[in-house]
């Protein structure tokens, strides 16, 4: 099962990467194709997992280097099925609006598709080894869209971007080769490193999780490892950045989750720290969103400010923390897709993401007036859009462990409440007009399905809780609660 | 036969319902931009006519069956919402109090709709004053229906709104928005009341149903203070709804409406509906002698004011709601000494009556052949007096010296205080000043504000040492710094004198 939608995309980017000659056009069709299949396989997915069942599910493993002990083995619960659905929803999202651009066909699509590939990877595998092969697959197709078809500083932010992660995935491997060492199986399977890790003293555990929290954490972003993020952000094309901030910071939050669940005993002992880097993230996100006047800047540092909730949510250690962090993963996936696609489609007719050079658009782009509001007012995290559920999950555990600091989540909430309503207030109510082409049908068509989906789980989330609840139970079981 | 019956009966809700879906269907249309002129008036007087007379036929239907088969009593179709402690339901009370009131409002009601439909033939707002209308009678049977204050509030409301809509009618008139938003305001001390009763209400009873008679084991018992408190609140409203003093002013500035509304509201309706109020009470009042001595008082006070009022009126409309305060006032009197069946008989015989009065208000002129009669002559002979009554003996100008001046200067201060420190500290939207030239979209007003703008520049600092290259980060920059001075180190290592003392360093470290 799992191995067939990791292969779906791959032979759609070999397809498209060894088709000569044809055009734009024609290569968006042949990418459309397996990034649908991808969609409705993912869906099949969710909708033969059974919540009720064994935790890990379509599970398949075969010995890949039998003398080190690593296997080939794939298996997903109901966070990873959550996550295996967002990246082929955004993907699908992001080859939609590629249409009318001229990011060039072959190499574009085939990257795209490629990215798509690796990081199924990552969420279905289920050995450490295979997860970090995957991890640093993403990187290169990725390094790729990023350099050849960029902004102005497309170079420096590539390079930017590869040498930080890279850096980060350093720690990651020398702490995960510290606790196969230390693991009595010697084996790379996520569950028996998991058993080794759990058997560990705490001093060790916190060591080991150090390690595994750098690379994370560079990747989520937290501060003050989120250096690589608002250069990369800003000079992606537009399509990967909704594929940065969409999936990629969620292989961050993923893998810490993860490692929770490998660590328990190091996790608990650094749980003030975390809390606090979270709440540091929040607020420096938020403030620094506030300040910015480019407004492709403005949804990278919200986004910092957003996987601060995250963060903040599992390092409460709660039941409801844990569902309110998974729940904002998939919901910021949803949204920063949105909101990226929106700003992406402005740049792409204007050719600025200062907010200065644009005027009200109410008059002459209605799709875009209400693409943007919609946006950037789900930023708020209003109730009735996927991000209200997530961070009152989030507000109510810090509320349990944490008592009043959980204000600063408001305080926070507020400041970015500021800057987003900002660009609600400029492009969206009446004022001096602009002259600006509207939404074509297919960009319509992408914004309305993460609309739709963001409405949908704010208004009824209890299939996504429902999913995922297995997950959160087996990980606040681990912390005793 | 009884599941026939408990069905006409259930069918209740639809009573204040079917004038209030008429008054959206209307209003639906009006947003619809339909067109107006003379074609555009037979739909929409039909639309309110026919619901109007549903109404009534199924209220007719309702008696018919408890003329026969006797009352039906309570009759519960629902939870509204409510808490752990309290319930709010949808209930309606179908006795020998309710359903006469109500077959008469929807009567009166009918009988109004038909003649608004000739008497506002080409008047601007036409289709306006037939949702409004829609909206009163709505409003009024649920006033009348409900079997608990709660739903009876919805009504109230309504109704208040209605007249506020009505009054202020000719949008055009200063005095007649400025007598809408008069009568608006006294309505409001009326619903402060009734809110006050409701929350208490909630608190004490946990629900809104009708306070029972003593003895029937019904409901909580509540302590005499209670029982006094809960008592006021409601009086208040019904004191204000019923214009009596000394909120009597607001019904004469209510006069501006056009003349059927008046019949139905002022004459024949809603000034009725504190009278209603106050019977639906009877059994808490029935044990409250000092609140019922306070409303006779109150009622006979009223009826001397009123009539004196009356003596000295110059145009029929005028004259006809003084008259009505005066029998209103009567039948105070009535509920005040413990006569509640004949103040019920007394309304019912006002209202038709003053219906049919304020109806023909407009032809007065050609149905009274002759003058009307002057003051009487005693009233002329005592000057004092005259001028007191004339001026209503100063009400309004009490009531404005002693509430709202002192209101206004108040407000104006607070306003002074709101504009010199409380703007200034919190800051205004659109106010506030650029943070940085180059970005003039980023502004920041008040206290907050500022402070937000200091953080974000100090923290675009810091972000700025954080960030390696491009977008102003300075990170690459200290980290070749710190590369230039580890590659100096190493040239310093490789000359040989720095070479023999670290050898030699490590030779001592080593001893």
């Amino acid at each position: 099962m799992l191995k067939l939608l990791l292969l779906l995309p791959l032979l759609g980017a070999l397809l498209t990467g060894a088709w000569p000659g044809l055009g734009a056009t024609a290569y968006w069709r042949i990418a459309l194709v397996p990034a649908c299949a991808a969609l409705l396989f993912a869906a099949g997915l969710a909708w033969h997992y059974d919540p009720a069942g064994p935790l890990f599910q379509f599970v398949e493993s075969r010995a890949w280097n039998a003398r080190l002990g690593s296997h080939f083995a794939l298996g997903v619960d109901g966070v990873a099925v959550a996550m295996l659905l967002l990246t082929a929803v955004l993907t699908l999202v992001a080859i939609l609006i590629s249409r009318h651009t001229n990011l060039g066909g072959r190499l574009y699509y085939s990257l795209l598709l490629l990215l798509e590939a690796a990081i199924f990877g990552v969420f279905s595998a289920r050995d450490w080894s295979l997860f970090y092969v995957f991890w640093e697959a993403t990187l290169i197709p990725l390094f790729f869209l990023i350099d050849r078809l960029g902004g102005e500083n497309r170079q420096k932010a590539a390079l930017n971007f590869f040498l930080y992660t890279l850096g980060g995935s350093v720690f990651m491997l020398v702490a995960l080769l510290f606790l196969y060492d230390a693991a009595p199986g010697h084996s790379f399977a996520m569950s028996d490193m998991a058993a080794g890790g759990q058997a560990l003293g705490a001093r060790m555990q916190v060591l080991i999780f150090a390690g595994l929290f750098i690379g994370f954490a560079v990747k989520m972003p937290v501060f003050p490892l989120h250096g690589w993020l608002p250069l990369v952000h800003v000079e992606a094309p537009g399509p990967v950045s909704i594929l940065l901030s969409g999936i990629l910071l969620k292989m961050g939050a993923y893998g810490l989750i993860r490692a929770a669940q490998t660590l328990p005993a190091g996790l608990l002992s650094v749980q003030d720290i975390l809390v606090a880097l979270a709440f540091v993230s929040l607020l420096y996100g938020s403030i620094l969103a506030w300040r910015q006047q480019d407004m492709k800047a403005m949804v990278a540092y919200s986004s910092i400010a957003h996987m601060g909730i995250v963060l903040l949510g599992v390092a409460t250690l709660r039941p409801e923390g844990f569902a309110g962090a998974i729940f904002q993963m998939v919901a910021h996936g949803l949204l920063a897709g949105l909101l990226f696609l929106v700003v992406g489609l402005l740049y792409r007719r204007q050719h600025s993401r200062n907010l200065a050079d644009y005027e009200s658009l109410t008059g002459t782009a209605p799709r875009f007036v209400f693409f943007v509001a919609f946006a950037f007012l789900a930023l708020l995290g209003l109730p009735g859009s996927a991000g209200f559920i997530a961070e009152l999950q989030v507000l109510l555990a810090t509320l349990a462990s944490y008592g009043a600091w959980a204000g600063l989540l408001g305080l926070a909430l507020l400041i970015a409440a500021a800057a987003s309503l900002r660009v609600v207030g400029r492009l969206c109510l009446p004022g001096k007009p602009m002259a600006l082409q509207d939404m074509h049908r297919g960009e319509v068509a992408a914004a309305a399905l993460l609309a739709t989906a963001i409405l949908l789980l704010g208004c009824w989330p209890a299939p996504l809780l429902t999913l995922i609840g297995g997950s959160v139970a087996a990980l606040a079981a681990g912390f005793g609660s | 036969m009884n599941d026939y019956l408990s069905l006409l009966h259930d069918a209740v809700w639809l009573v204040p319902l079917l004038p209030l879906l008429a008054a959206a269907g209307n209003a639906w249309c009006l947003l619809q931009g339909a067109p107006g002129g003379d074609a555009a008036e037979p739909p929409v007087v039909r639309l309110s006519e026919w619901s109007a007379l549903g109404a009534l036929l199924l209220l007719l239907l309702i008696d018919l069956s408890a003329w026969l088969y006797g009352m039906p009593g309570e009759r519960r179709l629902g939870t509204w919402f409510g808490t752990a402690s309290w319930q709010a339901e949808i209930s309606f009370l179908l006795d020998g109090l309710s359903l006469p009131l109500a077959t008469l409002a929807a009567l009166i009601g009918w009988l109004v709709l038909r003649f608004s439909a000739n008497y506002l033939h080409r008047e601007p707002g036409f289709r306006r004053f037939f949702i409004v209308l829609g909206l009163f009678l709505g409003g009024i049977q649920l006033v009348f229906l409900a079997a608990n204050s709660l739903l009876l509030f919805v009504g109230w409301e309504l109704c208040g709104l209605a007249s506020f809509l009505l009054i202020g009618f000719q949008q055009q008139r200063t005095t007649a928005t400025g007598n809408a938003l008069f009568a608006f305001v006294c309505n409001r001390i009326g619903d402060a009341g009734l809110l006050f009763a409701l929350g208490l209400s909630a608190w004490w009873q946990g629900g809104f149903a009708w306070p029972a008679a003593p003895g029937s084991g019904v409901g909580i018992e509540l302590g005499a203070l209670e029982m006094r408190v809960l008592a006021l609140g409601f009086v208040l409203a019904a004191l204000v709804k019923s214009a009596q003093l000394p909120f009597t002013p607001w019904i004469a500035k209510a006069q501006e409406g056009p003349t059927p509304s008046s019949a139905i509201f002022y004459g024949a309706v809603m000034v009725h509906a504190g009278i209603y109020l106050l019977l639906r009470l009877q059994p808490l009042l029935a044990r409250l002698p000092d609140i019922q001595s306070g409303l006779l008082a109150i009622g006979l006070l009223t009826a001397v004011y009123a009539w004196l009022r009356a003596q000295v009126q110059t145009d029929v409309k005028s004259a006809l709601i003084h008259a009505g305060v005066f029998q209103v006032a009567l039948m105070l009197i009535a509920i005040g000494s413990g006569w509640t069946a004949l103040a019920t008989w007394h309304l019912c015989l006002h209202a038709a009556w003053r219906a049919w009065q304020f109806l023909r208000a407009p032809s007065w002129l050609e149905l009274a052949s002759r003058r009307p009669a002057p003051p009487p002559a005693w009233l002329a002979r005592h000057r004092g007096v005259y001028t007191a009554v004339l001026q209503a003996f100063w009400l309004d100008r009490l009531g404005q010296v002693l509430l709202v001046q002192p209101t206004e200067s108040f407000a104006h201060d607070l306003r002074r205080f709101e504009h010199s420190f409380v703007d200034r500290a919190i800051g205004e939207p659109g106010q506030g000043e650029a943070i940085d030239p180059a970005l003039p979209l980023l502004r920041a007003d008040g206290w907050p504000g500022r402070l937000l703008a200091t953080a974000a520049v100090l923290l675009q600092r810091l972000e700025n040492h954080l960030l390696p290259r491009g977008r102003g980060g300075e990170a690459e920059r200290h980290l070749r710094r710190f590369a230039n001075y580890l590659a100096n180190l190493e040239n310093l290592l490789e000359q040989p004198r720095y070479l023999m003392m670290a050898v030699m360093a490590t030779f001592v470290v080593i001893l």
